[in-house]
């Protein structure tokens, strides 16, 4: 049991054991060390996605800036990172060759890197330093798109599971095959008892419904059917409907943009609507507004036809400046829930998904090469995975979604909110406002553990349901001295 | 006139399928052959889900027949076909027969559950007039429209990703069915894998394939991607054209009646292809069904006959004629054994014959080193009689051990022989024993006892007085020169012992000469001993080889008897299957050119028009 030994300890005291126990062998020395580098690195998160998903679009969307993707080879099997660091810097990293500088070219809105000279299947990582906040607490990795190859296997997704520490998984409408995908994180003893976390990602939604503007609301509603469908809601923590071109479009717009829509949203809105019918008809059409054929194409490029039909109705309706206009663009293409998902569901519970990382590597290390003593060391691994209450408020989470504890949906609601499903913060937890007083939390975390021991003691209840709620005490507990430690 | 043609064709595919009794492929046929000379047009819409196809319908029959949205709307086939007023069905088949496989052939009856006009959607979600349990379902959907009353039959389909998906969802969804096969795909990205996958399959075995582009509305490089999606299916080598629409103008466009906005969505050219279809059912595309069934039919029949060709080249080395080699090799092998174990046999008797005369000699000289030994110091005159025993005992004990000896190597020579049979069974040791004759040493002669001069007393009188005379004299002279007489005690004296010393010496003489007859005597004897005993041994050895070599070549002779026999047969059912088997390869390959012909025939009927599809699938 790991009672009294905080989850970060344990996990670095296992990382250490194992290298003790690897000592000999130079390979698994690197890459434990390399594991225990990453414990104090920055939460990584994948963005990925079959093919034309939407993968960079979003990656630049969060970003706020256009620095994805870095192409030019097609079909690759590249993973791009996204780091802070205090200079603008993209470096590539090849099988087999020293890391390579690469040229930026700067542009307005972000950054373009050169990719002349290398060939398909060549490299492996390209490394992009770019100062932005975003980067501060995360690192963001572009990947290929995932598929499955002749053996059935997910080669790509695989190597996301190893790197990344949580994942945005976007899909356009959660077919099958997504989930198929999405399973393979299952496999090791890891990934049954702490799954990666993963949070769905409904993108490309300016598209639902052939291009309507209620297309963005109709996909909200689809993502909360597919978050209530147990398949879907077994795989991942979360599912966000999100349109990374029109985020994108809302992050950069720029004034020109603004008054370009806005002079378009003057022109009545019949007349309008006939020239934006297609964008065949927006870019050759004669339209009421002088505009040049360029600025109709980087307008298209930036908005697609629904963003420019999305922006007019807007400005039509009330969002007269381009401050108001970009933030209802934002709020309107998900990103601001997205963004705020990733706060709550990833980044505030960093130590715990960066534990699971380690834990699984040091798991697959002792898989590939077995030997004596190997079977201490997975021993230790299912101890941590067991014992630690961070990992038991997941598993417990993960039973709250699938609803096979057979609590009624408030309670379910209710525990899952406690231990973390809303977000880690006390507030969150506690469901009370952000700006509570230390009193409120108090009466409210007291209040919550009450109730729980009593439901943990209700010899009515099934077991399973009293092991839940045991563990809902204990974070209630957790949140006392919390607040306890605070208070003094 | 042309309906002529390919309907002779198919009905020759049809007779060929019964003469090779395929009632399976048979019905296929049959099937086809009803499709074909139905006026109508089926056109099956099948791709991913969310690209449109629902729409597509709605499009091209100018109204919301089947019902659109995000997520997953169509569950159930849905057939549009024309009708004096609207009206909506679902119909079930039967649940599946366990006896016929299902979805091989369209219900030709089903259930019939009339859907009220506001309920559609729930039709073709499947979620009303559906029983659970029953066989595959679709709705049929009849509108009173021109373009459906000339015949066209529109078929929706659920969205799949997979090829192998397809009529998946019922007979009524699959493509083997349908004239025209429209494969839709989206334009805000170019074809996936997936979906040139699905193309490549349908194809395969369907001659008409269109894919079309749908949503050009919403971006602008609708145009590249078209280009694109023209260039994959070129690479894959998909004859289908690619056909850009946009459901959303047209549907505008009906709404307006903006002939311009019309045109700019695209759907005259599908339609007009739909028409073209339509007109020339009967002629272009029947004859490249027609082609494409043929091919199907001719490689399904083929398939089996090239197997079994492959299988007998292989049985040509498993089944009789393997046996005859099997006996060739016998008959081989036979002969070489028998030179083996004559030679064997030879060898083994030249050893034993040396090494049982060596044993013999080795025993005799051992004896005789004995004999010298005890005669260098014993008197033949005294201890003859003991000796003699002795002697006997000897010989007859060597002539024993070494007969003994005889008999094991014997025996283990005729084991090492019979081991070389080892692979004919165990049982080849011949039934013989060598037993030891009880009279072994009654066969030597009486062994006398040699003349040995003996010392009798006068002997040795006349040597002791010889003797004594030379010392008397002797001492007796020298005597007298001291005055003495001649014959006084000390001349006495030195002349008895004198007289004593020479008998001493005469008797130790002729003791060694008795000891020397005596030794040449015996030396003789065992000399004649062991020359008899050699002579029986010899004969003893050449007595087994003849014995041993009679057993052994019976045996050989009889061991080829049989294996000649078995050879025998072998050949002669080798000769009969390779006979049979020439007969079967005749029929194979007479077949096979008629399916050629068939092929061939079929192939002229779509002319050089369509290039054939490739026939092997893909990598």
């Amino acid at each position: 049991m790991t009672v009294g030994l905080r989850l970060d300890e344990a996990v670095w005291g296992l990382l250490h054991q194992a290298l003790q126990h690897y000592r000999d062998n130079p390979r698994a020395t690197d890459h434990l060390r390399h594991q225990l580098a990453r414990l104090e690195q920055p939460l990584r998160i994948a963005i990925a996605g079959p093919w034309r998903s939407g993968k960079s679009t979003l990656l630049n969307a969060v970003m706020g800036e256009e620095v994805a993707p870095v192409d030019g080879v097609d079909g690759s099997t590249v993973f791009t990172w996204y780091e802070d660091g205090p200079q603008p810097s993209a470096t590539a990293y090849a099988n087999g060759q020293p890391p390579q500088e690469l040229a930026i070219a700067k542009s307005a809105t972000g950054m373009r890197v050169d990719l002349v000279g290398w060939r398909a299947g060549e490299l492996r990582d390209i490394v992009v330093q770019w100062p932005t906040r975003t980067l501060r607490q995360v690192t963001l990795i572009d990947t290929p798109a995932t598929g499955r190859d002749e053996q059935g296997r997910a080669p790509v997704m695989e190597r996301v599971l190893r790197d990344a520490d949580a994942v945005l998984y976007l899909t356009r409408d959660g077919r099958d095959s997504d989930l198929r995908v999405l399973e393979t994180s299952r496999e090791s003893a890891v990934g049954q008892a702490a799954a990666v976390h993963v949070i769905m990602v409904l993108s490309r939604v300016d598209e639902t419904g052939g291009g309507r503007i209620d297309g963005l609301l109709t996909a909200r509603q689809l993502a909360r059917r597919q978050h209530r469908d147990p398949r879907v809601n077994e795989l991942s923590v979360h599912v966000v409907p999100c349109s990374g071109l029109l985020g994108l479009a809302g992050r950069i717009l720029s004034e020109s943009d603004y008054a370009v829509l806005a002079a378009l949203a003057r022109v009545p809105r019949p007349e309008l609507e006939t020239h934006l019918l297609s964008a065949d008809r927006f870019l050759r059409g004669d339209l009421p507004v002088h505009l040049d054929t360029g600025v109709r194409a980087g307008l298209l490029d930036r908005l697609g036809l629904v963003g420019i039909r999305l922006a007019t109705t807007l400005i039509r309706t009330g969002c007269d400046s381009r401050a108001k206009l970009s933030a209802e663009l934002i709020r309107r293409s998900g990103l601001t829930e997205l963004r705020e998902s990733m706060a709550r569901l990833l980044v505030d519970r960093r130590d715990t998904l960066k534990a699971r990382s380690a834990l699984a590597a040091v798991e697959a290390l002792l898989r590939a090469e077995p030997g004596r003593g190997t079977d201490e060391l997975l021993g230790r691994v299912e101890q941590i995975l067991v014992g630690a209450h961070e990992f038991r408020e997941l598993r417990l989470l993960a039973a709250l979604r699938t609803t096979r504890l057979g609590f009624d949906a408030d309670l379910a609601a209710e525990a899952a909110r406690l231990v973390g499903g809303d977000g880690v913060g006390l507030a969150a937890r506690l469901g009370v406002e952000h700006d509570a007083t230390v009193h409120r939390l108090w009466d409210a975390a007291s209040d919550a553990q009450w109730r729980w021991r009593n439901r943990a003691e209700d010899p009515l209840l099934r077991l399973a349901q009293r092991r839940g709620a045991q563990v809902v005490v204990r974070s209630c507990e957790g949140m006392l001295a919390e607040l306890a430690e605070g208070g003094r | 006139m042309i309906a002529g043609i390919w309907l002779d064709v198919l009905d020759e595919i049809a007779r060929t399928c019964g003469a090779h009794g395929r009632g399976d492929l048979l019905q296929t046929v049959r099937q086809k052959r009803v499709q074909l000379l139905d006026p109508r047009l089926r056109v099956l819409v099948i791709g991913e889900s969310q690209q449109g196809k629902s729409q597509l319908i709605n499009a091209i029959v100018n109204a919301p027949a089947c019902p659109v949205g995000d997520g997953r709307t169509t569950v159930l086939p849905t057939v549009v076909q024309h009708a004096e007023v609207p009206s909506v069905a679902v119909v079930q088949a039967p649940p599946p027969n366990p006896g016929r496989p299902a979805g091989a052939a369209l219900p030709v009856t089903g259930e019939r559950t009339p859907v009220p006009l506001d309920q559609v959607a729930a039709g073709v979600a499947g979620t009303f007039g559906r029983r659970p349990g029953g066989g595959p379902a679709y709705v049929e959907i009849g509108l009173p429209r021109a373009l459906l009353g000339s015949g066209l039959v529109l078929v929706d389909t659920p969205g799949t990703e997979e090829a192998a998906a397809l009529g998946a969802a019922g007979p009524a969804a699959a493509p083997a069915w349908a004239d025209t096969v429209l494969v839709v795909s989206d334009s805000t990205r170019e074809l996936s894998a997936g979906e040139l996958t699905m193309l490549l399959h349908v194809a395969r075995s369907h001659p008409n394939v269109v894919l079309v582009q749908t949503k050009t509305d919403l971006v602008p490089d609708w145009r590249a991607v078209a280009e694109r999606n023209r260039q994959h299916l070129a690479e894959a080598g998909v004859p289908a054209p690619v056909i850009p629409v946009s459901a959303a103008l047209r549907l505008r466009a009906a709404v307006g009646d903006d002939r311009e906005l019309n045109a700019e969505s695209g759907f005259p050219v599908l339609i007009g292809r739909l028409q073209r279809d339509l007109a020339g059912k009967s002629d272009r595309l029947a004859r490249a069904a027609v082609g494409v069934i043929a091919r199907t039919v001719v490689e399904q029949l083929a398939a089996p006959l090239r197997a079994e060709l492959e299988s007998q080249e292989v049985e040509e080395q498993s089944g009789p004629i393997s046996r005859l080699h099997a006996a060739q090799r016998e008959v081989d092998e036979l002969r070489r054994c028998s030179t083996r174990w004559q030679n064997t046999l030879a060898d083994e008797m030249a050893d034993v014959l040396a090494d049982i005369e060596y044993d013999l000699r080795d025993r005799t000289r051992q004896i005789l080193r004995e004999v010298d030994d005890a005669f260098d110091s014993a008197d033949p005159l005294v201890s003859w009689d003991t000796f003699q025993e002795w002697l006997e005992r000897s010989l007859t004990e060597a002539a024993e051990a070494n007969h003994e000896w005889l008999v094991r190597r014997c025996d283990w020579a005729a084991r090492r022989v019979a081991d070389t049979f080892a692979r004919y069974g165990g049982d080849v040791l011949p039934p013989w024993s060598m037993t030891t004759p009880p009279d072994l040493g009654d066969g030597l002669p009486e062994l006398e006892r040699p003349a040995v001069d003996r010392f009798t007393t006068s002997q040795k009188l006349i040597s002791g007085m010889r003797g004594s005379y030379g010392g008397l004299l002797m001492v007796g002279l020298a005597t007298t020169l001291a005055g003495m007489p001649m014959i006084n005690p000390l001349s006495v004296g030195v002349g008895a012992l004198f007289g004593g010393k020479s008998i001493r010496d005469e008797s130790k003489q002729l003791l060694r000469r008795r000891q020397a007859v005596v030794k040449t005597a015996i030396q003789r004897y065992v000399d004649d001993f062991f020359v008899r005993v050699t002579k029986d041994r010899r004969d003893a050895v050449r007595q087994v080889q003849r014995m041993l070599r009679d057993h052994f070549t019976a045996l050989t002779e009889e061991l080829q008897e049989a294996i000649i026999r078995s050879f025998r047969s072998a050949k002669q059912a080798a000769d009969t299957d390779a006979a049979v088997r020439d007969q079967r390869q005749r029929e194979i390959r007479l077949k096979m050119t008629r399916l050629a012909g068939l092929f061939e025939q079929a192939q002229q009927l779509t002319g050089a028009r369509s290039a054939p599809a490739p026939l092997e699938p893909r990598p």
